[in-house]
């Protein structure tokens, strides 16, 4: 995949193991992926080089996730943001999604689960570009 | 935007009820009816305990994301339900098991100090002959010993005899001596970089020279020496003594950091064992963990004792080339004598690069000058030796020996599945010894190379795509077998692809050599998926026409991850999936799966059994079934046997089929004036009486035993089966709590457990049925056939239906009053015919097949 035109992730969790997973995973299907376990270092990073779609974990030491979207989505307003937690209520649900959440899964999760939001999510973002995205697979 | 995902509704709808058992902690003589309100809040958290622990299990397929927080949220809640629902048999018995506190006490501490980082000490001997092990003996043994009999279970290679000292041994060792806690600070300073990695290690390993091994561990070493040397026919054997801690091994090497002896006489073993359990801290093996993120609290030594080979020729063999993954060849690198020189890298050795592919074709080859060799001194321990000329430049392997090591090289890695760094000898007698096997590090770039495969990847022709179900995931490449009939297997190639029109157990003898499986038909909760998920070999099931748009001898990769085919073999595909980390190398694997063994097995089985009782509980499970058993056992016990509740009518039904089944009435479910014995007629209940014409439709409780094939079952299967296929038809009592519109029943045939609960009146919005079957097999990977046969049978009849390992539930509700009387019914007929069907459910076919014989006889005029 040409590298302008592949979609780059980024992806904050504290816990190694999701970042381990994930990271793969999500190469395997061509995205571009950068894993962060502090946020702080994903937000300086994100500031550096703003990622079409961020997966965050929501509960974290420092700065929490609900904190760390809401500043993503004010330097990039079109970035999508996929929402992981353990700590899944109806509140941080709702939370989520008045903060311009594009999806919101309950850990764990099944990969191709998460897939589907991303590619749902790379639809959209290709849409902007003016582009074609391509087939899901 | 988007909706939160289906799952996501499902995790926030799930309700997190506690269950309250207040109102029956009063006298003995309350009312029946508050007795049955807390015998189904018991059986609501038995069945939420049983769902939980097959999610739990789910999670270990690889198919899931899951992080600590989850282990650690999905124990306390496991815990917490298990503690409600001996609060509850307290509560039905008046305080009659009491004890079972303490069982639950003694399993959630071992959880809660395994969710902490602190492995619980493996119960069992201080030594253990290779015999016995295989790979999942892990943590009793190390990797390094556990790897090696699993080369000796699985593949049937030659290993040398021995035993290993135990990781049990090391701790008690430890603990003898007060080690760990004089220890404990010198983990905490070096951990907080206050002491070097030098000054700990001299100070700990000091300690250790200083401390004494305790007496029982020295008579049990003594006596396993003595086996050793009866088997070997050696009065005193000279033996290599070899660490195997705790993570070596496995995707972390720690190569070279422990102590090896080589050619010791049995007599300085426990001397050798000490030392070796001296390196265990030695600077440069805890600086090594450090680095590898390895906490000094996972730190366990075993020791393998093994017969010394006296190799004529030995070396090491990479099934990859490391510096070059992608060009299909393995590394041999060989010498005369002994191996350890050339694994420390300071001898001449002959190196051959050859294919991975059969025939195994030569590349690259280079004959050095081995001008000496290391040999065993007769008194033991070992010597270089000069090389005779002529021979120092001979190559030390034949052309034999190496094609054989290239066909073994490649069994291991397809057992293991990863690229294997292989250490083996030749002997005297030209037999070939596997002496260690573990995984090879290969440094790619996996992100570039991820990120290149889509490109890489959609050049190869698609055969199929999305046809069929996975059944094991992963990515096999290789040639079409197509297989018609049995014989064929005897023909069958190493690293071909096995294609068959229907799934068989008989596979199982060739799954070694096996890189991928695709059928036309099957199930991928069927046996055969569980062999392959064993052996983890890529497998699609159920493609409809594999068989026939294949052809004998094509080229194919088989994606099991995306469910497609591809014609050719797709190189970098493969690469990449080798050289991806197994989930099962992952902390938190390896915890879900420790935490799992205290959650989800099943050790008592049989009720009647002596030790069927609170103090031998071992797991969650284990005090679930328990309490299950009793609370049926306590209701029939206070009406039947006592009545107590003048309010009730209790009798037994007469049948005549040999099923022994209590009726506790509770209101106007029988017919009035009946005592004691009840025949069908008399019951009034609406689904209780549905369920009867069913159990007793002619045809259905099948009393001849259909021809069981057991034998060459069973020797088709690669482990053996643990569970007591003999079970006795009948153990102890049903029992069923019934009113006019309602029905509860119990029943327990063999080891399995069906239980259905129905409301049926005129009101359609109230009906309801529940089924749900549990077979009583230990391992939650030894999926049931029967289990899909009732799973395709229930959904034919528009149940919803989950099946979860050997779990099924299923359910229907808000039909007419005739609908619902014509589902118990079928639920009276699928008990009485899938009562004994398991042990004949032979293959998947089978379930087809029995599907078709329950429908013919619904079909029949009853």
């Amino acid at each position: 995949m040409d590298q302008k035109n592949s979609i780059r992730i980024l992806v904050l969790d504290d816990e190694p193991i999701v970042c381990k997973r994930l990271q793969p995973a999500l190469e395997k299907k061509g995205y571009e992926v950068e894993t962060f376990i502090r946020s702080e270092e994903a937000l300086r990073r994100f500031v550096e080089h703003p990622f079409e779609i961020v997966i965050t974990d929501l509960k974290m030491k420092g700065i929490d996730g609900m904190q760390f979207l809401s500043e993503v989505k004010k330097i990039a307003p079109d970035t999508k943001v996929i929402v992981i937690t353990g700590f899944a209520t109806m509140e941080t649900a709702k939370e989520s999604f008045r903060q311009g959440v594009f999806d919101f899964l309950a850990k764990p999760f099944k990969i191709g689960e998460i897939l589907e939001g991303i590619q749902k999510a790379e639809i959209k973002i290709r849409e902007r570009r003016g582009e074609t995205a391509p087939s899901a697979n | 935007m988007i909706k939160p995902s289906s799952k996501t509704i499902r995790f926030l709808n799930r309700t997190r009820k506690s269950i309250s058992f207040r109102k029956l902690m009063a006298s003995p003589r309350v009312s029946f009816t508050i007795l049955f309100e807390t015998f189904q809040k018991i059986l609501t958290l038995n069945n939420r305990i049983l769902e939980l622990i097959a999610g739990m299990g789910d999670k270990l397929s690889g198919d899931y994301i899951f992080d600590h927080h989850y282990i650690d949220t999905i124990c306390q809640e496991a815990a917490d339900l298990v503690h409600q629902l001996i609060i509850g048999l307290n509560a039905l018995s008046f305080g009659k098991y009491n004890d079972l506190m303490a069982a639950f006490h003694r399993i959630n501490d071992d959880i809660k100090q395994e969710l902490q980082g602190k492995p619980v000490i493996p119960k069992g001997d201080d030594t253990i002959f290779y015999d016995f092990l295989n790979r999942d003996s892990e943590e009793m043994v190390g990797a390094k010993n556990a790897n090696l009999a699993e080369v000796k279970h699985a593949l049937g290679l030659t290993i040398p005899n021995g035993f290993a000292v135990t990781t049990r041994a090391f701790f008690s060792f430890m603990h003898y001596n007060r080690l760990w806690d004089r220890l404990d600070p010198i983990f905490n300073a070096f951990h907080h970089e206050e002491m070097t990695s030098e000054e700990a290690s001299a100070q700990i390993q000091e300690w250790i020279r200083g401390a004494k091994i305790p007496s029982s561990l020295k008579k049990t070493v003594h006596r396993s020496l003595q086996q050793l040397s009866k088997v070997l026919g050696s009065r005193s054997p000279y033996l290599a003594i070899r660490s195997s801690a705790w993570g070596e091994d496995t995707q972390a090497s720690f190569a070279g950091q422990y102590h090896t002896f080589l050619n010791e006489p049995a007599d300085n073993l426990l001397k050798c064992y000490q030392k070796v359990i001296e390196s265990t801290f030695s600077s440069s093996a805890m600086e090594y963990r450090r680095q590898k993120g390895f906490s000094e609290n996972e730190v366990a030594m075993s020791v393998g004792c093994q017969a010394m080979v006296n190799a004529k020729a030995s070396g090491v063999l990479y099934t990859v080339d490391p510096m070059a993954p992608h060009e299909d060849v393995m590394l041999i690198t060989a010498a005369w004598g002994l191996g350890a020189p050339l694994v420390e890298g300071r001898a001449q050795a002959d190196h051959y690069r050859i294919s991975r592919r059969s025939p195994y074709k030569r590349h690259d080859e280079s004959i050095a000058c081995k001008a000496e060799r290391l040999s065993l001194k007769d008194t033991g321990g070992t010597e270089y030796i000069k090389v005779p000329e002529d021979q120092a430049r001979q190559a030390c392997l034949t052309d034999a020996q190496l094609l054989k090591l290239a066909e073994t090289g490649l069994q291991i890695e397809a057992h293991f599945k990863t690229p294997q760094d292989i250490e083996f000898a030749v002997d005297h007698e030209e037999r070939l010894y596997i002496l260690q096997a573990r995984p090879l590090n290969i440094k790619i770039n996996r992100s570039i190379m991820a990120r290149e495969l889509p490109d890489i990847v959609c050049k190869y022709p698609v055969i199929f795509h999305g046809k069929g179900f996975i059944a094991q995931r992963g990515i096999g490449a290789g040639k079409v077998f197509i297989i018609d009939q049995d014989e064929d297997l005897d023909q069958f190639p190493q690293g071909a692809i096995l294609v068959a029109k229907h799934t068989s157990p008989r596979f199982a003898k060739v799954i070694r050599k096996t890189n991928g499986i695709l059928t036309d038909v099957g199930s991928p909760t069927g046996h055969m998926a569980t062999i392959a998920r064993e052996f983890r070999v890529p497998t699609i099931v159920n493609m409809q026409n594999a068989t026939q748009l294949l052809k004998q001898g094509q080229e194919i990769t088989v994606d099991a991850e995306e469910n497609k085919v591809y014609e050719g073999t797709i190189k970098e595909l493969l690469t990449y999936s080798m050289t991806e980390e197994p989930i099962e190398e992952t902390y938190e694997y390896r915890l879900l799966k420790r935490v799992l063994k205290k959650i989800g097995l099943l050790n008592l089985l049989d009720p009647t059994a002596k030790n069927f009782i609170p103090s031998a509980c071992q797991t969650f499970h284990d005090i679930t079934r328990f309490v299950h058993e009793k609370a049926v056992e306590e209701l029939i016990h206070r009406e039947y046997d006592h009545h107590h509740d003048t309010n009730t009518t209790t009798g037994k039904l007469k049948l005549a089929l040999p099923l022994d089944l209590i009726l506790i009435d509770i209101a106007d479910g029988l017919a009035k004036g009946v005592k004691h014995t009840i025949l069908p007629e008399h019951i009034l209940s609406l689904p209780m009486h549905a369920f009867v014409e069913g159990l007793i439709r002619p045809g259905a409780w099948s009393t001849e035993p259909m021809s069981v094939d057991l034998g060459s079952f069973m020797s088709s299967m690669t482990r053996t089966f643990s569970t007591g296929l003999s079970a006795p038809e009948n153990i102890g009592r049903n029992m069923a709590v019934i009113s006019k519109p309602y029905a509860h029943i119990g029943l327990r045939l063999g080891y399995h457990f069906t239980m259905i609960d129905s409301y049926i009146d005129e009101n359609w919005n109230s009906n309801y049925a529940y089924f749900r079957f549990l077979g009583g097999v230990t391992e939650a990977d030894k999926r049931s056939r029967r289990a899909q046969l009732l799973a395709n049978i229930l959904v034919q009849n528009d149940f919803r239906v989950e099946v979860r390992g050997d779990l099924v539930v299923a359910r229907i509700k808000k039909l007419s009053t005739e609908i619902m009387q014509t589902k118990l019914h079928l639920l009276g007929v699928l008990v009485a015919f899938s009562r004994q069907l398991d042990v004949q459910m032979l293959s998947d076919q089978h379930i087809q097949l029995y599907t078709d014989t329950f429908n013919q006889l619904m079909r029949g005029s009853a």
